[in-house]
């Protein structure tokens, strides 16, 4: 067994409305390996997107200890955080969250920028991601052109340009068709497992769980049950 | 972010937003020309003045006068009336203290001055004139502008340069004054016709003292202009103190004695080398002990009022600025509410908080370098058109733009820029990434 990347101890977010105290998640211990493709499966309102934003540093936890990399992700302030995503984290987004003013190859290398990686190696790395989600002859068109696959690949190109250990998908299939739904399942999974990387898909989908190792079920802020995935390797 | 992908990134939010980033621009060329032009109205006046003034003689020469000098004119009150009082008696006027001036750093010549009012004599005209007898080596630092011929040189002896007033101020001596207040002025060939003067005032009339004889003098140039030395004679100081003496002696013999202490001059005219420096190498010749007086001291009073005429000027200019930057300001925040999401998914892949606060900033920063860019186009233009109609009226140029005008306004505008974007700016970076990305 691969060590553990994530740790998540006694995990809590409560949040107020009105009187009403809400546990969006209540007291989740979780520990995920290093290069495991793991699904937080559950219904809208389960709390898993609330996870994934603890997770991702979006939120702070009520209670609780989230560990990344052998980092407390909820002690880290802004100014850390962003290091700390640029460093370790890729994110993909239910609706592709693409900068319209730029091409698809601007918005692949966008991390790299933010991270000051010289122009010349950020063309050289986001030409490479490209090619690799089958894009390559797009890399000068802008979001707005293009359908929502190839945007969703230009996300996903994004997401793995800066190496990052963990690579969170919040609903990454919920805009797309049957057909593209599996090729971007396909490509995503497949990016993380050629590199040994952790990947946290957020679904309420059962197919797309399918292609986890590990399945999280989770309801009312809870773990319902984990399941794990059988498949032959 | 580098700058450079900073501001690549800055070019292009804006440029996405066309119409309402170069309505703001709009804002701030307007906000920045009328500053400029404005403030180069009230530079314009000043430059109209000194031009003005320096009409009227050399703005870069100071008149010195003795501290009790015979004629007791005192040009400038205040400070010096004070000064001299203080050393009255012990101070004097005289070659050394020539020198002294001459030694004064920023001083490029100093001339005794002797002033005596003779007859000039052409042909069978006559006119009475103002001499001025100067050290001739320091003619051409004095500030005098020839209009025909040459100015005075060290040889010069009996050589005289004369003003533009005198040429037409001749008349026939033989003629009484009603015949003379009625006929034009004569036609004099100044240069050509036989020159002389004479202390004799009386000189071509019936009553003409013919034991005094006219001295041959020699016209080697006239003046240009109509300032206070268009009245004048200029000659070399040695000549015309020759001629007081004999007019002296000749005086003295008919029996009236106002025999002048020689080597002790009433007046020194000083040279300063940089317009600027007049003011305080004037303040150090009074404070020797002289009086001293020049035309920078009216310059220097009509500035003072034109002063608070610029800084009204410029406060009207600065209201439509800061219309301008209020313009800007508003412009990042509408565009801060359009793009939160964009602002929120940079965060997410990595943005750092400078990141998003300078990429606000820049786009700030870049309107309001922009709009002063066209700002100076449109001042250089609008101040041109403002000539155009000053010029129609009177020949004084109204507006005047100096380049470091240019440059600061440039300057001021894309600081202006950056202050108003400052607020939306920090409004962006605080942000939560999660709400960002949330909002549809």
């Amino acid at each position: 067994m691969a060590k553990d990347i994530i740790r998540i101890r006694g995990v809590k977010k409560v949040f107020r409305m009105g009187n009403e105290r809400i546990f969006a998640v209540n007291n989740i211990d979780l520990n995920i390996a290093e290069g495991e493709i793991c699904c937080l499966l559950g219904k809208s309102g389960s709390g898993k997107s609330t996870l994934l934003n603890l997770l991702a540093g979006l939120e702070k936890p009520t209670k609780g200890e989230i560990i990344i990399a052998n980092k407390h992700v909820e002690r880290m302030n802004e100014e850390q955080l962003a290091l700390f995503r640029q460093q370790n984290i890729g994110f993909v987004f239910q609706s592709y969250n693409l900068l319209s003013t730029l091409t698809a190859m601007e918005n692949v290398m966008l991390p790299l920028i933010f991270e000051r990686v010289p122009k010349k190696e950020r063309i050289e790395r986001a030409k490479k991601m490209l090619d690799a989600v089958g894009l390559k002859e797009r890399a000068n068109h802008k979001p707005n052109e293009m359908s929502g696959g190839q945007q969703q690949r230009v996300s996903i190109a994004r997401a793995f340009i800066n190496n990052p250990r963990v690579v969170f998908a919040d609903e990454p299939t919920g805009n797309l068709d049957t057909k593209t739904t599996y090729e971007m399942m396909d490509l995503i999974t497949g990016m993380a497992r050629k590199n040994n990387q952790t990947l946290i898909i957020v679904t309420h989908d059962l197919e797309i769980s399918e292609y986890a190792d590990r399945i999280i079920h989770l309801s009312d802020g809870a773990i319902e049950k984990i399941e794990i995935n059988q498949r032959p390797t | 972010m580098s700058i450079k992908d900073l501001i690549s990134m800055a070019v292009r939010n804006l440029w996405k937003r066309k119409l309402r980033t170069f309505l703001t621009i709009l804002g701030v060329i307007i906000g920045t020309a009328s500053i400029v032009v404005m403030v180069s109205i009230g530079i314009g006046m000043n430059e109209s003045y000194t031009k003005q003034v320096s009409e009227w003689g050399s703005l870069q020469v100071i008149d010195v006068y003795a501290p009790n000098g015979g004629m007791g004119v005192v040009m400038s009150s205040g400070s010096s009336s004070s000064s001299s009082s203080k050393n009255n008696g012990n101070v004097v006027l005289d070659t050394k203290a020539i020198q002294s001036f001459k030694n004064i750093p920023g001083v490029m010549a100093a001339t005794p001055v002797v002033n005596d009012y003779f007859q000039i004599i052409c042909g069978k005209y006559v006119s009475d004139v103002s001499f001025i007898g100067i050290d001739p080596e320091c003619f051409d630092d004095l500030g005098y502008n020839i209009a025909e011929g040459r100015g005075l040189t060290g040889e010069d002896k009996n050589a005289i340069v004369v003003g533009q007033t005198v040429l037409t101020s001749f008349y026939n001596p033989k003629l009484d004054w009603r015949a003379r207040y009625n006929s034009d002025p004569p036609e004099v060939d100044i240069f050509n016709d036989k020159v002389q003067l004479t202390y004799d005032y009386s000189y071509g009339t019936k009553n003409a003292d013919k034991s005094i004889k006219p001295i041959k003098v020699e016209v080697v140039g006239t003046l240009a202009g109509s300032d206070q030395n268009a009245y004048s004679v200029i000659m070399p100081i040695k000549q015309l103190e020759s001629i007081q003496k004999e007019k002296q002696k000749h005086e003295s013999a008919g029996g009236s004695t106002t025999k002048k202490k020689s080597g002790n001059y009433e007046r020194a005219m000083v040279r300063v080398e940089d317009i600027e420096k007049v003011q305080s190498i004037q303040q150090q010749i009074k404070d020797m002990g002289y009086n001293a007086s020049s035309l920078s001291d009216i310059l220097e009073s009509m500035k003072e009022t034109t002063k608070m005429l610029r800084t009204m000027l410029g406060a009207i200019g600065a209201i439509s600025l800061i219309v301008a930057a209020i313009g800007i300001t508003n412009t990042m925040v509408m565009s801060i509410y359009e793009r939160t999401r964009e602002i929120g998914v940079m965060k997410v892949i990595g943005a750092s908080l400078k990141d998003i606060k300078r990429l606000f900033l820049t786009e700030a920063a870049i309107i309001g370098f922009m709009g002063g860019i066209f700002g100076m186009l449109l001042s250089f233009g609008a101040s041109k058109a403002v000539n155009y109609f000053a010029m129609k009226q009177s020949s004084d140029m109204l507006s005047s733009i100096p380049l470091w005008l240019y440059l600061a306004s440039l300057a001021f505008a894309t600081l202006v820029g950056v202050a108003s974007g400052y607020l939306p700016a920090k409004r962006a970076m605080k942000l939560s990434a999660l709400t960002a990305i949330k909002t549809e």
